[in-house]
């Protein structure tokens, strides 16, 4: 510890090459904050995914709908207890960055195979009983000031569900969430009446999904089989598959946006890590008489060696914690951001959890130590009479 | 251990003045660099005893060895041949380890061009190879502070180098070298990058140190003013000592 203020001076001295070594690192930390976080909001859409359940949607891709006449023939497979009808609606309140996810659901048979919303039986009477009526989560009655009673409107940005005034809402239920039980259910969802957007759209749409619960999780593959089989010949196929399959081949229909990012960030630390290696040597190079007379003063190569890993490691720490500070900024930023705050807001409880924090400052840290190794290792190896040579 | 002669100093004895035990002895040394299958002999079988108290100058041209003689005694670098002791150690048997730590305790050394580290103050110089020891912080400084006092700089303990003047950074890089209260120090050129009037100065303080402290020098030089200074000057030609 009583070297510090020496390393720190070195630091100092240079305030260029620091600053620019640090914000270097602090990019790379950053984009690595994201990416984890961005990937744990992908984990925790899968956590809540259950195996007794299956979604069914058309087999060329999202965009196209199944009819409703579907709902009845699937329910009848044997092995299928309930069916319902999911749409997402892709509906703004009053600016895009306000964005929220939205569906337009059966509200009756989607709220009995989703048991992690969980709705008070008063309020659920009052939704089902109001064309209007949605329910929704306690982070959105939070942000807005929403309560029972409360009317908003929605306007979707998906063209076949537009019309020329927006949809009007009524906030009929807050649902609540339990943690301990349904580790990860999202707090700032929307549901309301897939009948509401049907008739508000003059019976013109479709469906998009259809969530299905079966009797026997072990039977999945096979009931899912039996779907698709049914409908081989009609002119909307279907492709179902279980709803963690389908959530995590939703969350890559962007192009497997996680493995692009890890590509990315991997490549970003590979190339901190050279630069920063390569200023770590230079600035040892400069300070080789200095090195010698340390060592001639009586410096072990051990402690000089020691000396230079800790200035790379302090370089790493301050760009780590740049780093995180500057994800913190950004990911509460982002979705606010056009273009780009679509995609984020795809991912409702995306945010830097401590432990993604924890991990930015290490690699930061093994960055530094990786920099810092080979000109230390020289160092610590150099001989006096060659540091200094005027002697 | 060796025991030293002292055969060779016996006709120096008056102006060794109180000097008795032996500080640096180096018996039968040879240095040769070798580089593919060619040998360089630096030095070619050196014998020298320095006493407590001494102020030695050494002398000759360039090439000589001198530097490489330094060197050996100040344990940063190791001979071919033959055994070097210095304040009662014995240095070809110790690790590099161990060798940093007894130079850290025994050896204080001062360079030709001075050798300040530039991001540190003056004080903060001087204070570095405290850094070794078990010393808290403020004992650090008040002894960082009380060498800059021996050498007349006490005002210009916040200073960085490049705000002093060539005597007064050789004046700093003096304080470091006596800062941990070293039994030996060498010195490489000390005057060789200064001025007269800074070489004189720095010479004053050298015999003072020597005269008052009773610090063991050996100094390397080529300028024979300095030479005079010191109460011995030997001289190495072709790695060989004669006499001077």
């Amino acid at each position: 510890m009583k070297h510090l203020p020496f390393i720190w001076k070195h630091i100092w001295h240079n305030k260029v090459r620091s600053a620019s070594t640090v914000a270097a690192m602090a990019v790379c930390i950053l984009l690595l904050c994201i990416l984890e976080s961005v990937n744990q909001a992908i984990v925790a859409g899968l956590a809540t995914a259950k195996d007794s359940r299956l979604i069914t949607r058309h087999n060329v891709s999202l965009v196209f709908t199944l009819p409703i006449s579907h709902r009845e023939r699937i329910a009848a497979l044997p092995g299928v207890r309930k069916v319902s009808i999911s749409n997402w609606f892709g509906g703004i309140y009053q600016d895009r960055k306000n964005f929220f996810p939205n569906f337009a659901v059966d509200l009756p048979t989607y709220l009995d195979m989703y048991p992690e919303y969980i709705v008070r039986p008063d309020e659920r009477k009052e939704l089902l009983a109001d064309l209007k009526g949605c329910i929704i989560g306690p982070a959105l009655a939070e942000k807005w000031g929403w309560k029972v009673g409360s009317v908003f409107q929605l306007q979707s940005f998906i063209p076949s569900y537009q019309k020329a005034e927006p949809f009007e809402f009524v906030v009929k239920g807050i649902y609540d969430v339990d943690d301990r039980k349904y580790a990860g259910t999202i707090r700032n969802l929307m549901f309301f009446h897939h009948k509401y957007l049907y008739e508000g759209t003059g019976q013109k749409i479709g469906v998009a999904t259809f969530p299905i619960e079966i009797e026997n999780a072990d039977q999945a593959i096979a009931v899912a089989k039996s779907i698709d089989a049914l409908f081989e010949n009609s002119d909307a196929q279907t492709k179902t598959e279980t709803e963690a399959a389908f959530r995590a081949g939703f969350v890559s229909l962007g192009g497997n946006l996680a493995f692009l990012l890890r590509t990315v960030g991997l490549a970003v630390i590979f190339t901190i890590l050279l630069v920063l290696a390569n200023t770590m040597s230079m600035a040892v190079r400069e300070r080789r008489t200095e090195i010698g007379i340390l060592k001639t003063l009586g410096f072990s190569n051990a402690r000089v060696l020691g000396i230079i890993l800790s200035e790379a490691v302090l370089l790493g720490i301050l760009g780590g914690l740049s780093g995180v500070a500057a994800g913190y900024g950004m990911i509460a930023i982002l979705p606010s951001l056009p273009e780009i705050g679509d995609a984020v807001r795809m991912f409702p409880s995306l945010g830097m959890t401590p432990k993604v924090a924890g991990a930015g400052v290490i690699v930061a840290v093994l960055i530094g130590l990786g920099a810092g190794l080979v000109p230390a290792l020289l160092s610590y190896r150099a001989r006096i009479t060659g540091l200094l040579r005027q002697i | 251990m060796i025991s030293p002669t002292r055969e060779e100093s016996a006709s120096e004895e008056g102006v060794r003045g109180a000097a008795g035990k032996e500080s640096v002895i180096v018996r039968g040394v040879r240095k040769v660099y070798r580089r593919d299958a060619e040998e360089l002999v630096v030095l070619d079988g050196i014998d020298l005893t320095v006493f407590e108290g001494e102020f030695v100058a050494l002398m000759g041209p360039s090439g000589s060895g001198k530097t490489t003689l330094l060197n050996l005694i100040a344990g940063i670098d190791t001979p071919t041949e033959g055994e070097v002791v210095v304040a009662g150690t014995f240095l070809n048997e110790l690790s590099e380890g161990s060798l940093a730590r007894w130079r850290s305790r025994n050896v204080g050394f001062i360079f030709q061009f001075y050798n300040l580290i530039p991001v540190l103050t003056a004080v903060e110089n001087v204070e570095l190879p405290l850094l070794l020891t078990t010393l808290s912080k403020k004992e650090r400084r008040e002894r960082a502070l009380t060498a800059l006092r021996l050498v007349g700089l006490e005002d210009r303990s916040g200073h960085y180098p490049r705000q002093l003047s060539g005597g007064q950074e050789q004046r700093v890089a003096i304080a470091r070298a006596i800062v941990g209260d070293p039994a030996v120090l060498l010195a490489d050129e000390p005057t060789g990058d200064l001025d007269a009037k800074s070489a004189d100065e720095i010479l004053d303080l050298m015999e003072t140190l020597n005269r008052e402290f009773r610090k063991t020098i050996v100094m390397v030089t080529h300028d024979p003013r300095a030479a005079h200074r010191a109460r011995v000057e030997k001289h190495l030609e072709k790695g060989l000592l004669v006499r001077g």
